[in-house]
């Protein structure tokens, strides 16, 4: 599935990458290479295996198979591979006894690669202050307080596992933006798992589909363009000749039909209909759907 | 080390509500009514009356003693409550995710909660107490003046008995500490598993050992056992009383030198040693458990 052109070392590395609860296996041997300097979006339902991924990266959770994070086993090696990763996994985990100084005092002295200066810098312009209790913070704050903590960390690698849950749209904006115009450069790597697809395509340059444990999409952005066609066809007759080309995805919206294609060439759609490339939001509609809407039954 | 030294600071920072805070708020209350049963006339004809006569000396090694014990029992008490909930706050207060984001181990992290056990948190309660005792002391020697016994040798006895008295406080706060420090390990090992439920397994767990002696290897009931007897002496400070007896008996005054010399010697440093290796080893299996538990 995988059609990267890896250029040096990949940042992450799995092969096999299966994890079993008791006798529920979650992940069924994944597969997968993530180059540096690159913007992942990991997409999939609730339930799918995205967070036990990203925790099989990040060194939370023991595994089968092999995975390895800059060359480093993440189980075996997780505080030293900490140093060069960041990661976010629930925005409300941050230490809420301790006021904002303490929590950069203390972070000044457990981690080697955290500026204090920059963490100032990115809080600028927040109503967030050095004397506050984190416990006082409101939601958008203390998302806000840790993402200019991630982003204070010279890591080479930021995981962020659903960072803008439960922020209005003005919070979530503005912290994909931060992101994007203060933290990325060529050497960093983001992955990011998030329901809001729709808020980060912007910004992702691959994309990476789990479903039920398994990797059923792993591609750049520019390839889902030239692979994927979404084709909007309102005559009978135009409908019957795209069904034709075997569409991977069709659904009828306000009396227009839309067919999603994989792999089929875009002069032999043209003339049935209006064409484009579809969003990562209609692509994960198109991609993900189940036998049933409830995934436990339908295993 | 720095990491290390930061871990054990957080514990402070976290825990300081127990450890300082309320401390001091207990002797600023306990400062004040002093200082109100004075000034209503409640307390200086009696602490005349008795200075009139008493050896000043005994008195206040005694005053110092009591309420050092006070000190020392309530150090036990928030210190087993520390054990049982501390080890267990990052995933009690949502944040274990966060300090798993830290380059520091499972191990160093526990290891930091029980050297902040061993140090810092006591030693906070130490300084309050030692507030407390000058604010006993000075307040007693005020009166004294007062009523007419304070006289600067008064004042240089108290000194010296300040002195001696927390010399011998300190002695006895530190071996009691590396005395139950596998106590106190077990109890944060089992809190960093179950949480609060370490409060209760705490207690019920040397019975189990005792009974399973004694179910399997017989005895006359389960807590006639070589597992109780061991644990009622490993639960027991081993204070030399030899000295003690004879201050208590009027034969001698006491000795700050002589009682923490024999206290010293007669130590079981041995079961200190034992019980040290049994602390690591039981953090150990704790921060491998704690590698592996889900952190969200």
């Amino acid at each position: 599935m995988s059609e990267l052109s890896v250029s040096s070392e990949p940042i992450v590395s799995a092969r096999g990458l299966s994890k079993s609860f008791g006798r529920k296996q979650i992940l069924h041997s994944l597969d997968f290479d993530i180059p540096p300097g690159r913007i992942y979006g990991l997409i999939g339902h609730n339930g799918a295996g995205k967070t036990t991924t990203l925790n099989a990266m990040l060194g939370l959770t023991s595994y089968e198979g092999t995975i390895r994070v800059l060359g480093e086993d993440p189980f075996a090696k997780r505080a030293k591979l900490m140093e060069n990763v960041a990661f976010i996994s629930d925005v409300a985990s941050l230490p809420r006894f301790l006021r904002v100084r303490e929590l950069f005092a203390l972070l000044t002295n457990i981690h080697p690669n955290f500026s204090p200066d920059k963490a100032r810098q990115f809080l600028e312009g927040t109503d967030i202050k050095p004397e506050m209790k984190i416990r006082t913070l409101s939601k958008g704050m203390i998302a806000q307080l840790h993402l200019a903590v991630v982003m204070a960390i010279d890591a080479k690698l930021l995981v962020l596992d659903e960072p803008t849950l439960g922020l209005d749209i003005t919070y979530r904006k503005r912290f994909y933006r931060r992101l994007l115009e203060d933290y990325m450069t060529e050497e960093r790597t983001l992955i990011i798992t998030t329901h809001q697809v729709d808020e980060i395509e912007f910004m992702l340059s691959d994309i990476m589909f789990i479903r039920d444990g398994e990797l059923i999409l792993h591609m750049q952005m520019e390839t889902v363009s030239e692979k994927f066609t979404q084709l909007v066809a309102n005559e009978p007759e135009a409908q019957a000749a795209a069904r034709a080309f075997n569409p991977v995805y069709e659904e009828t919206r306000f009396g227009q039909t839309v067919f999603i294609f994989d792999g089929v060439e875009r002069d032999k759609l043209e003339p049935l209909g209006r064409l484009s490339t579809p969003t990562i939001s209609d692509l994960f509609v198109a991609l993900m759907q189940r036998p049933t809407a409830n995934p436990e039954t339908a295993r | 080390m720095k990491a290390f030294f930061a871990l054990v600071h957080r514990e402070f920072i976290e825990h300081r509500g127990a450890f300082l805070i309320a401390p001091l708020v207990l002797v600023v209350v306990v400062f004040a009514l002093t200082l109100l049963a004075f000034s209503v006339d409640r307390l200086d004809t009696r602490m005349t009356g008795q200075l009139s006569f008493v050896v000043p000396n005994w008195a206040f090694e005694a005053g110092f003693a009591g309420l050092a014990g006070g000190w020392l029992a309530y150090l036990g008490f928030v210190l087993f409550f520390y054990c049982a909930d501390g080890f267990a706050a990052d995933k009690r207060n949502n944040a274990m995710l966060f300090w798993k984001s830290m380059p520091v181990t499972d191990f160093k992290v526990l290891l930091s909660k029980i050297v902040a056990a061993l140090t810092i948190l006591p030693g906070s309660v130490f300084g309050v107490a030692l507030i407390s005792l000058l604010i006993l002391f000075g307040v007693t020697y005020v009166t004294a003046t007062i009523a007419g016994p304070g006289t600067p040798e008064l004042l240089g006895t108290i000194v010296g008995i300040y002195g001696q008295m927390a010399w011998v406080f300190l002695v006895v706060l530190v071996c009691g500490l590396l005395w139950y420090l596998p106590y106190m390990a077990l109890v944060g090992a089992m809190g960093s598993a179950v949480g609060r439920w370490a409060i209760p397994l705490a207690l019920l767990l040397p019975t189990v050992l005792s009974a399973l002696e004694w179910v399997t290897l017989g005895g006359i009931h389960p807590f006639d056992t070589h597992t109780w007897h061991y644990l009622t002496y490993r639960s027991t400070l081993p204070v030399s009383e030899a000295h003690l007896d004879r201050v208590f008996e009027g034969q001698e005054p006491f000795n700050s030198a002589l009682f923490v010399t024999d206290f010293l010697q007669k130590f079981d440093w041995l079961q200190v040693g034992i019980g040290a290796v049994f602390a690591l080893v039981v953090l150990y299996l704790a921060a491998e458990y704690r590698r592996r538990a889900p952190a969200n």
